[in-house]
């Protein structure tokens, strides 16, 4: 726990007490008889809930009616899951309002889980182990460090535009995608301080197609998952994979472990959540199939865009000679890792895939 | 045989990217709090355009694609309109200081309380959970919306997001963790016009939940301890009010900024803050305000108990005067002082009303 929390979390006397004491002495006021209306209405009194192993979680409030979560939450206003609702309130105007459009079990956990590995990109990375590198390296490193950070523009802008259109009932869902947010800016912070410290700057902006997918996934939120983890989110922690392991220095490689750790948190309830949805609605699994069929051919666009992949080359081989070998073999080595895990969630999921030409030579071969 | 050699033209390289790059040589240096966003701001990096025309998304002083297709579709793309100075600090000192709901509150201090107390700790829990992602929704929707261009404010509106599911989350369960449970929601943020929902301004938006709704709600957090009956309360509020100062400070920040940049919109603003102050104690967004489903379990929790309701009452009454000066101060420092002067300001008339109703 951070000092800051620490001395607040501990009790001492604020400073503004005494002003309310002596202003209590206020002559003349006509005081209100309560009329305590709002006293005895609980839906489920009497709950305790025990503070286990890892502190009171937000799973663990799941008790009694606390923890009935219905397939349908028509009600539009913020009343909190298990209170009684106020009637006669104008909508919000909440667009999901369907477990099936949102939810993940997983949600709850999750979200205590990113609370309790938050790092801090000015502070937790060891940014003096850093040294000046060869110009090509530093190059290649920056131009991947400017992807990375608009890979997760994308990911805050997507996250934080479908996120307030979710309904009250489904909490969980909505404090867990809060983390993901804020782990996103934390990316996009994280990668600009790396392209920005050693001698470089940042680079060309990327290629974009599949950046274009996500963020014009605009139909739902099950739809935008798709792209955002089954393919970016995936293709993005597979790139961190092996990143880590020709990192050159242990700033980078705290970067990329750190991040892939985050990422990590997003596949899961990104997975856990179209499971959900493919088990709640029928077509879902057909439309998920069409998505990715279509979607391939904007990955293939980025894909031939040298850019990207020349930069990560260089990084694995060491060089620009390096890149034209050994780089460039690991890179294909990092592809196939990419489209085997990549089918293999969609046969977890049970959607049917194909993998189209030019990346067909990275599928497994039986 | 190397891949290389059975792929052939696959592994010949273009390179051509390797020039186009942002200014280069850029050497940004750790500071004493480490590397910060402010000590990012090097050179061309840390100019700021007043007109944002990036809609591909491209990080602020990347090379452009000329090809790059119009993805962006944002709609806050003047920065006067979002902006603040110190977005860096005040979001470096969140990342620094966050703290968990579920283990940095000492949940095991929480005794057994008479049940007006506890009822009236429920509904007071229940309000907040209610109210709080308010100021989590609404500041979503914004991020989403805005270039990222003005990133660092956009970061900031991040952290926030992520306080208030905090937020939420924590009164959810302190509702729940003695004997207790959820009680009556208000409604107090609903889709009426003049809501922090419905604003379709930023400034609009921050007037009034940063400078008016989170105000009154950080005066009451700070003084936590008068209403809290043990130390897990006591460090809820506290903790609480710590992230609340930094979410205020962006609606005072952001206003200063305003008053300095946009001299073309200081009536307008005005207006927002004779709403903001109309609604501040008629409002059921402020526990301390006149609505009874929240001011008087307020009360019971301030006087101790039901029986003490009187003596609560003041407090309540005394909490208010102290959210209205703590609302001017920041209304002066925001750079919109001349209401209390000129007469324009009616929020001693509002006090003084709300006290004798
Ligand atoms: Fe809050
Ligand atoms: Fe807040």
């Amino acid at each position: 726990m951070a000092k800051a929390v620490k001395a607040a979390a501990k009790a001492v006397k604020s400073p503004h007490a005494d002003t309310v004491r002596k202003a209590v002495a206020a002559p003349m006021l006509e005081i209100p008889e309560p009329k305590l209306t709002w006293m005895n209405k609980s839906r489920q009194w009497g709950v305790r809930v025990k503070p286990g192993k890892k502190g009171l979680t937000l799973g663990s409030l799941n008790v009694g009616i606390y923890g009935e979560i219905p397939m349908d939450w028509p009600d539009q206003t913020r009343n909190p899951r298990g209170a009684i609702g106020r009637k006669g309130m104008p909508p919000v105007g909440y667009m999901l309002r369907s477990k099936a459009e949102v939810w993940a079990d997983s949600a709850a956990d999750l979200y205590e889980e990113a609370i309790q590995r938050r790092w801090a990109p000015a502070t937790d990375v060891p940014w003096n182990t850093v040294k000046p590198l060869p110009d090509d390296l530093e190059r290649a490193v920056c131009q991947v460090s400017t992807e990375l950070s608009q890979y997760a523009n994308v990911e805050i802008e997507v996250i934080s535009a479908w996120q307030h259109q979710m309904v009250y009932g489904y909490h969980e869902v909505k404090q867990y995608l809060a983390t993901a947010g804020f782990d996103a800016a934390r990316h996009y912070e994280v990668f600009r301080k790396r392209a920005l410290i050693n001698g470089g700057g940042l680079g060309l902006e990327g290629a974009g197609q599949v950046n274009r997918m996500i963020l014009e996934s605009r139909g739902g939120w099950t739809e935008a998952v798709v792209y955002l983890v089954l393919v970016r989110g995936l293709f993005v922690q597979t790139i961190l994979r092996y990143l880590e392991q020709y990192a050159y220095n242990e700033a980078e490689r705290f970067i990329y472990r750190n991040v892939m750790q985050d990422k990590a948190r997003l596949l899961t309830y990104g997975l856990d959540h179209l499971k959900f949805a493919i088990a709640h609605n029928e077509d879902q699994k057909q439309i998920i199939a069409t998505l990715l069929a279509i979607g391939d051919g904007l990955f293939i666009r980025d894909f031939n865009d040298p850019v990207l992949r020349e930069a990560l080359a260089i990084i694995f081989g060491g060089s620009i000679d390096g890149a034209r070998g050994a780089g460039m073999d690991v890179y294909h080595d990092m592809m196939r890792a990419y489209i085997s895990t990549h089918l293999e969630y969609c046969q977890w999921l049970d959607v049917p895939r194909r993998v189209p030409e030019p990346l067909e030579q990275y599928a497994p071969q039986d | 045989m190397s891949e290389a050699e059975k792929l052939g033209p696959d592994y010949e390289l273009d390179l051509g990217w390797m020039d186009q790059t942002g200014p280069w040589d850029t050497r940004a240096e750790e500071s004493r709090n480490g590397l910060t966003l402010a000590d990012i701001q090097v050179g061309e990096y840390g100019r700021v355009p007043d007109e944002s025309d990036n809609q591909t998304g491209r990080p602020r002083g990347a090379a452009p694609r000329s090809g790059s297709y119009r993805i962006g579709n944002y709609a806050v793309r003047t920065k006067s309109e979002i902006w603040l100075d110190n977005a860096s600090f005040l979001y470096e000192e969140a990342l620094q200081r966050q703290w968990s709901s579920a283990t940095d509150v000492p949940w095991h201090t929480i005794e057994p309380l008479p049940d007006d107390i506890e009822q009236a700790q429920c509904q007071m829990a229940t309000f907040l959970t209610e109210v709080e992602f308010v100021a989590g929704d609404v500041p979503a929707r914004w991020v989403s919306q805005t270039t990222p261009d003005f990133f660092e404010a956009r970061q900031l509106l991040t952290a926030q997001v992520m306080d208030e599911s905090r937020h939420m989350d924590v009164f959810r369960k302190r509702a729940m963790a003695n004997g207790g449970g959820l009680m009556a929601a208000t409604g107090a943020t609903s889709g009426f016009v003049g809501s922090i929902d419905l604003s379709r301004d930023f400034t609009e938006m921050s007037a009034r939940l940063h400078i008016s709704g989170e105000g009154a709600v950080l005066t009451i957090f700070r003084m936590g301890e008068l209403m809290a009956y043990n130390d897990a309360e006591k460090a809820m509020y506290r903790l609480c009010a710590q992230d609340e100062a930094r979410h205020v400070a962006y609606g005072v920040m952001h206003m200063r900024y305003m008053a300095e940049t946009a001299p073309e919109r200081h009536e307008e603003i005005n207006c927002y803050l004779d709403e903001a102050e109309a609604g501040i104690l008629s409002g059921s967004a402020n526990p301390a305000g006149q609505a009874p489903i929240v001011s008087e379990p307020l009360a019971i929790l301030l006087g101790g108990g039901i029986a003490k309701f009187d003596e609560g009452f003041k407090k309540l009454v005394a909490l208010r005067r102290r959210q209205i000066q703590e609302y001017k101060k920041r209304v002066v420092s925001a750079g919109f002082g001349a209401r209390f002067e000129n007469g324009r300001s009616r929020i001693n008339e509002i006090l003084e009303q709300a006290a004798a109703a």
